[in-house]
């Protein structure tokens, strides 16, 4: 579905993301994980096309996506949430999810009155099922400024899942959250993924990754040092020095 | 009613034109400083194609419409890349060079042995549409306020509709925007376009009601202080610019007798405004409560009825 290969990105010599060769299967969760500045959130911005790669291609379901703008990309189903939350603070959560839906299938939805002014049985509907999926139907009329923290985090979500994304990446979901809405999250990406969503998780919250992700991918420095089940990665000599520095003290790399 | 109150009313109605057009950039985001030369623009093709083509005052309403918001779209497809204060600076730029250009052109024909067209510094005279038809004022202020009533229900609409809220989101998080499928370019070039298209209808009008049109009127001040109606109005609704117009000619009129001091103390007044209300008194939190309130309230007298 969705294949990296030899994906690089320098911010001048800083090698943010470099050769990294990444591949995702439909219907899988996988997660990127990685040590803070080891190019997870570069590499999300590079298959959304916030900005260009050094080298390297984006593949997403054969089709090549270098050079592509990002609403280009979404049409094509590559959707994403951000690491720190950005909704539209003006609009109510109704509106945020409402003009979220951008995909080719409401694009193409004919007739400009139901289309611009949402009378459509069917958009309502589905807005309908977004706030369910997001637990925000008693707020739907509130502006997003006047959200919570948490309610926030859930409409961006439900935001991301309204452009019936084919792959969904999620940037950091659980920063800043608690046990019970930890849980939650996973049920809720596991529900998105039934509905047969492909999704990329980025995160630190190892507590989220290792329970909901089927593959992982550990990043270092830009590269990847690790692939494979939640189980192997843990145990992987190179992952355990990423992240805890090398076991012998005369090698100061880590 | 004499012809006084007319005369400022219809000026006020007149400017509203383009303090709706500043404010619908600035829901976009977009601080143009540039807003007075479409109002320009407007005037000089409407004037031309009544006074010196002899056609109707709908025929140059129209094209004054049309040359401004195509003039507009232009403008705006250049400035695309620019942001912020760059694009502020490249609005400003650009009025500044139609003024200068209008300042200079020289196109006379001659109708009914009269000299008639744009006579460079002197201006355009004899754009007599309304006295060749023994229009009076008022009836012409009529013709203003219906216009400028047609253009309100357009961005209430707009406002309404899913295009209002797009128009928001790229005033708030142009990247997110796009993130959400958005091709913000067609969009931004869209705004500027129906912006000129505003301010131009305006620009027509004033040239049919003053019967003449000079370059010096469209210069940077007006462009100022259609930002402010918006910007002291409130951004939350399309009503927000007339409160902006209204407290702006309330208070010059009111206050006269302080004279040379008056724009200073208003300059202070909107500075105090603007840091108190960053989006002006009705701003989106605002238009909303009151939205909520108003749904409530028809809700309640529909239970008891």
């Amino acid at each position: 579905m969705l294949e990296l290969s030899g994906l690089s990105k320098h911010f001048g010599g800083v090698k943010a993301v470099d050769e990294l060769d990444l591949t995702v299967n439909e219907g899988e969760i996988v997660g990127l994980i990685g040590p803070n500045g080891s190019g997870k959130s570069t590499t999300i911005n590079l298959i959304c096309g916030v900005f260009g790669e050094t080298a390297g291609t984006v593949r997403f379901r054969g089709e090549l996506m270098n050079g592509k703008p990002p609403h280009q990309r979404l049409r094509a189903g590559l959707a994403r949430t951000f690491q720190n939350i950005r909704l539209f603070p003006n609009l109510t959560v109704w509106q945020n999810l409402w003009v979220a839906q951008n995909s080719p299938q409401d694009v193409s939805a004919r007739g400009f009155l139901p289309r611009w002014f949402g009378a459509t049985r069917r958009t309502r509907r589905e807005i309908a099922d977004l706030l369910d999926l997001a637990d925000l139907g008693h707020k739907d009329d509130e502006l997003a400024s006047n959200l919570a923290f948490g309610e926030q985090r859930r409409l961006e979500f439900a935001r991301a899942a309204a452009t019936r994304p084919r792959l969904l990446l999620l940037d950091e979901p659980a920063a800043g959250m608690n046990q019970q809405e930890i849980a939650d999250l996973s049920r809720r990406i596991h529900r998105v993924r039934d509905s047969g969503v492909t999704i990329l998780l980025v995160e630190h919250v190892m507590e989220l990754v290792m329970g909901v992700t089927e593959q992982i991918a550990v990043l270092n420095f830009g590269r990847k040092i690790a692939f494979g089940t939640p189980g192997e990665v843990q145990r992987d000599k190179a992952v355990q020095e990423a992240y805890l520095g090398a076991s012998d003290p005369g090698d100061g790399s880590a | 009613m004499d012809d006084y109150v007319i005369t400022v009313l219809s000026n006020i109605g007149m400017i509203s034109f383009i303090g709706l057009s500043a404010y619908l950039l600035l829901v976009t985001g977009e601080i143009s400083f540039g807003q007075q030369a479409y109002f320009g623009l407007g005037a000089y093709a409407a004037g031309a194609v009544t006074a010196m083509f002899l056609l109707p005052i709908w025929v140059g309403i129209l094209v004054g419409a049309c040359v401004a918001g195509g003039i507009a779209m232009v403008v705006g497809a250049l400035t695309l890349r620019l942001s912020g204060l760059y694009f502020s600076i490249s609005t400003l730029a650009f009025a500044e060079m139609v003024r200068l250009i209008l300042l200079i052109v020289h196109v006379q024909v001659e109708v009914e042995g009269e000299m008639v067209g744009p006579a460079g510094a002197e201006g355009f005279h004899g754009i007599r549409w309304m006295f060749e038809r023994d229009l009076s004022l008022a009836h012409f202020m009529l013709l203003i306020y219906g216009l400028l009533a047609l253009v309100l229900i357009v961005l209430l609409l707009v406002e309404r509709s899913r295009l209002g809220s797009v128009f928001r989101m790229l005033g708030s998080d142009d990247l997110l925007a796009e993130m959400q499928g958005l091709d913000t370019v067609r969009y931004r070039i869209l705004a500027a376009g129906v912006a000129g298209v505003i301010s131009g209808i305006g620009g027509a009008l004033y040239a049919h009601f003053t019967t003449y049109v000079e370059p010096q009127f469209f210069n940077v001040m007006l462009g100022v202080h259609a930002l402010a109606y918006g910007l002291i109005g409130g951004l939350g609704t399309a009503f927000g610019p007339f409160i902006g117009v209204a407290i702006d000619i309330g208070f010059l009129e009111s206050v006269r007798f302080i004279q040379g001091y008056r724009m200073i103390v208003f300059g202070g007044l909107a500075a105090v405004l603007l840091i108190f209300m960053p989006r002006g008194i009705l701003d989106e939190e605002r238009v909303h409560r009151l939205k909520t309130l108003f749904r409530r309230r028809n809700h309640a007298g529909a239970q008891r009825r």
